[in-house]
């Protein structure tokens, strides 16, 4: 398996909080268009979306190209409403899904 | 005696000599620079990227503080963080973020979609950035308006060059 995320946030916030996300992911980003030593060439495969929900509502949404690094890291934040799970689903070329979750407790 | 160490080291006597040859080596280098050249000029500008990413509105300057290195030595891994002024609140938020880097060979680099919950504008990420550049960043704010920035950079090693 060539996906891997780390995810970074505090396990724990006061209502109205903003905390800060951090997400490494591991993947090799490929943009493609070398050759493949058969004429043709490598099919681009990256991640192309990352999409944050809290507790059922989307918070954040980060759209992928070329441009982005391989293991592309990106950091935003968001508003401690309530305790619920914070879910990560990445989105690759070629139709692949990757989902993570991490909790937010609320106190 | 001036003969030669091996008869294939002798000087080849009415053919090509050395002068001449770096001569057409350097018309050719010459020639094949004009091409190249005419291409970067019929790529598509700075301005022209933002008005599409827009929709034909000119965005404002100002309001963005885009952190990204002056020099990058690797430019396969720049790290870059962007912070947008904005109260991030229903009635007065960012829509969405948009990096673009002109001279990349796909220009649109990333797009950051934030709301309200968001609380502060402020995302960070590793760009791929192919050359030494201008690198654009362009914010849709709630109201309908668009605030950009953008920064040089000088990149040593090139994305795009090795297989990286």
């Amino acid at each position: 398996m060539s996906f891997n995320a780390r995810i970074t946030m505090p396990a724990q916030a006061k209502a109205g909080e903003i905390v800060e996300i951090r997400v490494l992911t591991r993947h090799v980003m490929d943009r493609g268009g070398q050759s493949d030593g058969k004429g043709g060439t490598v099919p681009r495969k990256i991640l192309n979306r990352l999409t944050a929900t809290y507790a059922g509502e989307p918070i954040f949404r980060f759209d992928m190209h070329t441009g982005v690094s391989a293991n592309p890291f990106v950091s935003f934040t968001t508003r401690a409403v309530a305790t619920g799970d914070i879910v990560f689903e990445w989105r690759e070329d070629g139709g692949a899904t990757y989902t993570r979750t991490a909790r937010l407790t609320v106190t | 005696m001036s003969s030669a160490i091996s008869p294939r080291s002798r000087r080849p006597e009415g053919g090509l000599d050395r002068r001449s040859l770096v001569a057409g080596a350097a018309v050719g280098l010459v020639v094949a620079g004009l091409p190249g050249r005419a291409a970067s000029e019929t790529a598509p500008d700075l301005a022209q990227l933002i008005a599409r990413v827009t929709e034909g509105v000119a965005p404002e300057r100002g309001r963005i503080t885009l952190s990204i290195p002056a020099l990058a030595e690797n430019g396969n891994s720049v790290d870059t963080k962007i912070a947008v002024d904005s109260p991030m609140t229903e009635a007065d938020h960012v829509r969405w973020i948009h990096l673009i880097a002109e001279k990349n060979p796909f220009p649109d680099m990333a797009r950051f979609h934030l709301g309200p919950r968001a609380g502060r504008a402020e995302v960070a990420t590793t760009l791929r950035i192919a050359q030494s550049q201008k690198v654009a960043v362009v914010a849709a704010l709630s109201d309908g308006r668009f605030v950009m920035t953008d920064a040089d950079i000088v990149v040593t090693l090139s994305a795009c060059i090795d297989g990286g």
